[in-house]
């Protein structure tokens, strides 16, 4: 049984359509990357999910069920806009959300404590969510998401406007619950988060999948044909088009993307002519952020 | 069900809990009372000693006078004032004076009234006394002496004052209210019941439906619309919303009604108890009246509660709300405005049509029904429109909701709205 099995879906609103032919599956246990440009169809593929929109084509399965109010109970949703209740207190606003997904409130109450000992809000708990910063906010929604412990975790931008202490809690929360069988789909622009953590991902654009799959796999169909370099002196080496299609900069970094059939030792020894000093000289598979730029520019020319 | 059911609880407890409803419910009664008892207190503690005074009478032989207007009784049945001294044109009103003051300064004396020789040419009279914030015996005082000149002057010229105030007693007029259970004596209770109850009506819609419009809009700009929309039906995310909006209204005035009937109770007891024998206009509301206008509440505030709840659905911020309002706002105010037409003529074809409009009809009607029972097929008919507009309006609003609230960005035209009631 898949955690999710979208089959042929399509997604109409008036003459635009927001989602069209659309099938995924994603196996449980597994940490999912939906990806996609802005506005590629990938909210209105989440809350189809989510049943709050029906598909007009095609069906969504959740947990092996047809998606529907009971389905509904078993996702914890981390929408990208936070906010809760300003006015309500912290523990009070997440035994709400808490209860809302099916949980009784004592329960929420035993469950919305426990965590906000281990995220260190304890203290707050009575204090209003207006009076949180930012970072404890967020920490504060990451609860009301998890508390009714989901069989599917959707994150919209999970570690957005996070130091990276919480970031690293989070993150380390989220493969915990993994660990313990639930299913979490991560939709982000921050590809080298998803490179760290997803087995899988699917790359939605204009409404259509164009990419989909186990991460490693499809890394490895693009084979190693970038070169990641760290060096001192003038990059004139590297402007060779006959072998380098792309030269990407990072500040220190810096990936050349070669050509099919292009040769490395060529460049190497470019640069030793040139007198370069190499500290880094590295063939890697192509990023992620490549393979996704690479993949929408080629669907929108 | 149990969802619609934590909605309500949620909605309920923090807007019960919130400053300004404790403010606005406890605080304005108790305010209210509070100002009350202590003018009340204040009024009665004023004078809590028998105050010693004379009289200084430089014109001669009002005193009498003077000190019959001078006979009230202190609560504790002791008398108001104690006449210490009557000076009836002295030898010297100079060294009379000087002795009265050396009195009150020493303690003997509270203070003394002067009366002038010409007072009766328009000259003031004047009261001496240590403490000169005493504005109620102020106007005691004031009232004996001028009684007092005022009968001099009349029987100087020949008039006894019994025979004036027969003379100059007017004639009142009292309006009798025919209706098919009899006559009854009318004095404005029934305009001021209907007026009462179309007040409350109007005040209530649109201030819960303005509560609810901005819980709406809260949701939304906080964005947990979208938390709630993927555990509840948005059906049953409106009806929690406006039904927990709608329980806080029923609290605040469950509230106020037991301490208005608290003060109106202490109040007319007051009455009594200081001026025996004035009756307090009693005021009945008949329950038939009751009954139609809960019923007429009831239908009214799901039609406007579900209108501004869309209104609120189509905004992305709390300034956009102000502007989509108006419209709804705008409805109520025009059927409370309408209120003179039925208040001149309740049963006139205008008042017939005006009470029959959609929208309007639930605020008009009451207000007729108040007034003069109009016949029961007009009420089963505007009840039955009304119900009518009701469930037509909060099937559009909710669909409006429902497509509103995962909406962000430029407010939807009416074309756009169009489209939204066919979304599934």
């Amino acid at each position: 049984m898949d955690a999710i099995a979208i089959d042929r879906v399509t997604k109409r609103f008036d003459s635009v359509v927001a989602v069209q032919d659309l099938s995924l599956r994603v196996e449980q246990g597994a940490v999912f990357g939906l990806l996609g440009p802005n506005g590629a169809g990938k909210t209105t593929s989440l809350r189809m999910i989510m049943h709050i929109l029906v598909p007009d084509e095609g069906s969504v399965q959740v947990m092996g069920q047809h998606a529907s109010d009971q389905t509904q109970d078993l996702i914890g949703y981390l929408p990208e806009e936070r906010g809760l209740y300003r006015r309500m207190k912290v523990r009070e606003a997440l035994i709400f959300l808490g209860a809302i997904k099916g949980l009784g409130e004592a329960e929420a109450g035993r469950r919305v404590n426990e965590w906000l000992e281990r995220l260190e809000l304890s203290a707050w708990a009575e204090k209003k969510i207006n009076d949180l910063s930012k970072g404890m906010q967020q920490k504060a929604q990451f609860i009301g998401a998890v508390v009714h412990r989901p069989a599917l975790l959707i994150l919209d931008e999970p570690f957005a406007g996070l130091d990276p202490v919480n970031a690293s809690i989070i993150k380390d929360i989220m493969l915990e619950l993994r660990d313990m069988g639930s299913t979490i789909i991560l939709s982000t622009h921050r590809m080298e988060q998803v490179e760290m953590m997803c087995d899988a991902i699917c790359l939605v654009n204009h409404g259509r999948s164009v990419l989909a799959g186990d991460l490693r796999s499809i890394k490895k169909s693009y084979g190693k044909n970038t070169l990641r370099m760290e060096y001192e002196g003038d990059e004139k080496f590297l402007q060779r088009p006959e072998l380098v299609e792309k030269v990407n900069r990072f500040g220190a970094v810096v990936e050349a993307k070669l050509r099919p059939g292009a040769e490395p030792q060529e460049i190497l020894k470019a640069a030793v002519a040139a007198g370069v000093r190499l500290t880094r000289f590295e063939l890697v598979e192509p990023p992620l952020n490549d393979i996704f730029i690479e993949k929408v520019s080629e669907a929108n020319a | 069900m149990r969802k619609i059911w934590l909605i309500i609880k949620r909605e309920y407890l923090t807007r019960v809990r919130s400053k300004g409803f404790i403010f606005s419910t406890i605080g304005l009664p108790l305010f209210s009372v509070g100002i009350f008892s202590i003018s009340l207190f204040l009024a009665t503690r004023a004078t809590d000693h028998t105050l010693k005074i004379s009289i200084l009478d430089n014109l001669g032989g009002l005193s009498a006078q003077i000190t019959a207007g001078l006979q009230g009784k202190l609560p504790n049945g002791q008398p108001q004032y104690n006449i210490v001294k009557i000076l009836d044109r002295p030898a010297s009103g100079e060294e009379a004076r000087r002795q009265l003051n050396d009195q009150i300064r020493a303690g003997e004396l509270d203070g003394f009234i002067e009366v002038p020789k010409d007072v009766l040419e328009g000259k003031s009279a004047l009261f001496y006394t240590r403490n000169s914030g005493d504005f109620s015996s102020m106007h005691t005082l004031n009232t004996a002496v001028d009684n007092a000149v005022i009968e001099r002057r009349l029987s100087d010229r020949g008039v006894h004052i019994d025979d004036l105030t027969k003379l100059v007693h007017g004639v009142d007029m009292t309006m009798v209210k025919v209706s098919k259970s009899g006559e009854s004596e009318e004095k404005g209770q029934t305009f001021v019941v209907g007026f009462s109850v179309v007040m409350i009506l109007y005040m209530t819609l649109l201030v819960y439906g303005v509560a609810t419009m901005r819980s709406v809009v809260e949701e939304k700009t906080t964005r947990i619309v979208e938390i709630l929309a993927s555990s509840v039906k948005p059906i049953h995310l409106l009806a929690g919303k406006i039904l927990g909006v709608a329980a806080v209204g029923f609290t605040q005035y469950l509230i106020w009604g037991t301490c208005a009937m608290l003060i109106s109770g202490y109040g007319s007891s007051m009455a009594s108890a200081m001026r025996p024998g004035a009756s307090v206009p009693n005021i009945h509301v008949p329950t038939s009246l009751l009954v139609y206008a809960g019923v007429f509440f009831v239908v009214s505030y799901l039609l406007y509660a579900s209108l501004y709840a869309a209104m609120g659905a189509m905004v992305s911020s709390e300034e956009e709300m102000q502007q989509v309002q108006l419209p709804v706002t705008l409805i109520i105010v025009v059927a409370f405005l309408l209120y003179p037409v039925i208040m001149r003529d309740a049963n006139s074809t205008t008042s017939v049509i005006v009470s029959m409009v959609p929208f309007f009809a639930p605020i008009l009607m009451v207000l007729r029904i108040a007034l003069q029972t109009p016949p029961f097929w007009q009420i089963g008919l505007c009840l039955l429109i009304s119900i009518v507009t009701t469930v037509g309006i909060v099937q559009v609003s909710s669909k409006i909701y429902r497509v509103g609230i995962l909406m962000y960005g430029k407010r939807p035209s009416v074309v756009e709205l169009m489209k939204w009631l066919k979304y599934t």
